[in-house]
């Protein structure tokens, strides 16, 4: 793979960026199933390759990744499964949606149709357990942070700024204005695949009736 | 058998190993923030390094046991009291049924540890059994203990009477030396001295801990794209201090990273507690691979089994 950059970011980690940050999914797939590292983390410009300083200096494991990624193809690269999703856009689930419709100049019902007819992919995992960054919403969507967070979101919760949804995994604060809760659990301990979405998935949100 | 918390001290957690292959999913690798403690405590009572102990920032606990059993208290130095009467840390611990232990609060450093013989019972998530107190899982129902709490004890083998060698025991003050080797936004920091000290600030828990100091003024849109951290990492926020990140810390942010704290020092970090004073010395990765290599060499003669 050519025009990518390769840094240390520690002692202990490699950063890959490559030339095109959609990349970074295929990547993170392929450097998760050689087991070759601790730690495989997208960020949105890198993935982070976590290793052991006592088992080489961070000079070999930089090399070690170079050589790896030299012979990685890109051609190679799979797109991620779909994962559908189900949107509750009440009222009680939704309280920002009518301000975000209107700020855009559209209704409710044209600014839900937009956004689950773009073509959204889970760009990453981070910031609290679970919370996934999904790019791909229509450009032409506007939507900014609130003015000051609200103390408590509820888990599934789906919140819009320009270009990206964030899905809650957790409940908890959050300062994205919130367009509705997804019906599915995207957290469970308890569950044998506690995580819903990996980065590099694609989402297919459909609405429910209320 | 089993210890019941008659005192809760403050955001107390079970730890053990640190979860490993779980940042992509956002999720922290938690363990002890001084994961050296933990393993001297954990060797007096006959464990592995990283069998289920608990974790006690600034003391102030007390418990009593339904069981004979061997326990022994590291880390943070703070009064012990053993049925009443003074006992020692850094010793193997022969504690009768019905007898109460206390822990007094630390005049230096954060965390005292408490391990038991046989370890502690704990959930199991993501193969690690360690409190993530920002998700709610691992350690005790995923929370802090609280006044009440019962915690079971797996049945230890028999332990003889040991104690830390005295070159093993941390001794802590109020001023820290830790190393650091560059983070992907050093440039930012370009006149970083050795001479110069920071000071923590109240802001502390086991995601992190605010360090204030010359630290460069973030300028309008300096914010970074999201990118990985781990713990160590030394960002700087928008009002003027950083945050040195600890094992519960987020896995992605977007401040800039403008140092590292290298493996090997990291432990120090989980002593750290508010008005301590810090000096940031710089190494380069290959040195501080170095570091670690002699650090762990040097405690495998107490601890075979320890890694950072």
């Amino acid at each position: 793979m050519a025009g990518h950059r390769l840094f240390l970011i520690g002692d202990n980690a490699v950063a890959i960026q490559p030339e095109d940050r959609l990349l970074r999914h295929p990547l993170a797939r392929a450097l998760r199933a050689s087991q070759d590292w601790i730690d495989v983390v997208p960020g949105k410009q890198v993935v982070a390759l976590q290793f052991d300083p006592l088992q080489e200096l961070p000079s070999e494991a930089l090399q070690r990744a170079a050589d790896w990624l030299d012979r990685f193809q890109p051609d190679e690269i799979t797109k991620g499964s779909i994962v559908e999703l189900h949107l509750d856009a009440s009222a009680r689930c939704a309280p920002d949606l009518d301000m975000v419709a209107s700020r855009n100049g559209m209704t409710a019902a044209d600014l839900l149709n937009r956004v689950i007819g773009s073509e959204l992919i889970v760009d990453m995992l981070g910031f609290t357990p679970g919370f996934a960054y999904v790019e791909g919403v229509d450009a032409a969507l506007y939507s900014e942070r609130l003015a000051s967070p609200r103390q408590r979101l509820a888990a599934g919760s789906v919140g819009f700024v320009s270009g990206q949804l964030g899905f809650y995994g957790l409940s908890g604060p959050g300062g994205w204005p919130i367009i509705g809760r997804l019906t599915e659990t995207l957290f469970d301990a308890a569950r044998d695949e506690p995580f819903l979405l990996q980065e590099g998935q694609r989402i297919r949100l459909h609405l429910v009736d209320v | 058998m089993g210890l019941t918390v008659l005192k809760p001290g403050v955001q107390a957690t079970l730890q053990a190993a640190p979860r490993r292959g779980t940042r992509h999913f956002g999720i922290p690798a938690s363990g002890p923030a001084d994961p050296i403690s933990m393993a001297l405590a954990n060797r007096l009572a006959g464990n592995s390094s990283d069998t289920c102990a608990l974790e006690l920032p600034f003391g102030l606990a007390e418990f009593q046991f339904d069981a004979d059993c061997a326990i022994a208290i590291t880390g943070a130095f703070a009064r012990v009291e053993l049925g009443g009467a003074e006992a020692p840390m850094h010793e193997t611990l022969q504690v009768r049924t019905g007898a109460r232990v206390s822990i007094g609060a630390p005049e230096s450093g954060a965390r005292v540890y408490m391990a038991v013989a046989g370890g502690l019972v704990a959930d199991d998530f993501l193969g690690s059994v360690s409190t993530c107190l920002p998700a709610g899982f691992g350690g005790l129902s995923g929370r802090a203990l609280r006044v009440g709490d019962r915690l079971e004890i797996y049945t230890g083998k028999d332990v003889t009477v040991l104690k830390t060698p005295p070159e093993l025991r941390q001794t802590l003050s109020h001023t820290y030396a830790v190393r650091c080797v560059p983070g992907p936004d050093a440039g930012m920091i370009p006149d970083l001295s050795a001479e110069q000290e920071y000071t923590a600030t109240r802001r502390a828990d086991r995601t992190g801990i605010e360090v204030t100091g010359p630290w460069p003024e973030l300028q309008h849109g300096s914010l970074k794209p999201s990118a990985p951290v781990f713990p160590g990492a030394v960002q700087l926020t928008p009002s003027g201090t950083a945050f040195v990140l600890l094992p519960d810390s987020q896995t992605t942010g977007g401040y800039p990273h403008v140092l590292q704290v290298i493996e090997a020092d990291c432990h120090l970090l989980g002593q750290i507690r508010p008005g301590d004073r810090i000096r940031f010395i710089r190494r380069t990765p290959d040195q501080a691979a170095e570091d670690l290599r002699r650090k762990t060499e040097f405690l495998r003669k107490w601890l075979p089994d320890f890694c950072f």
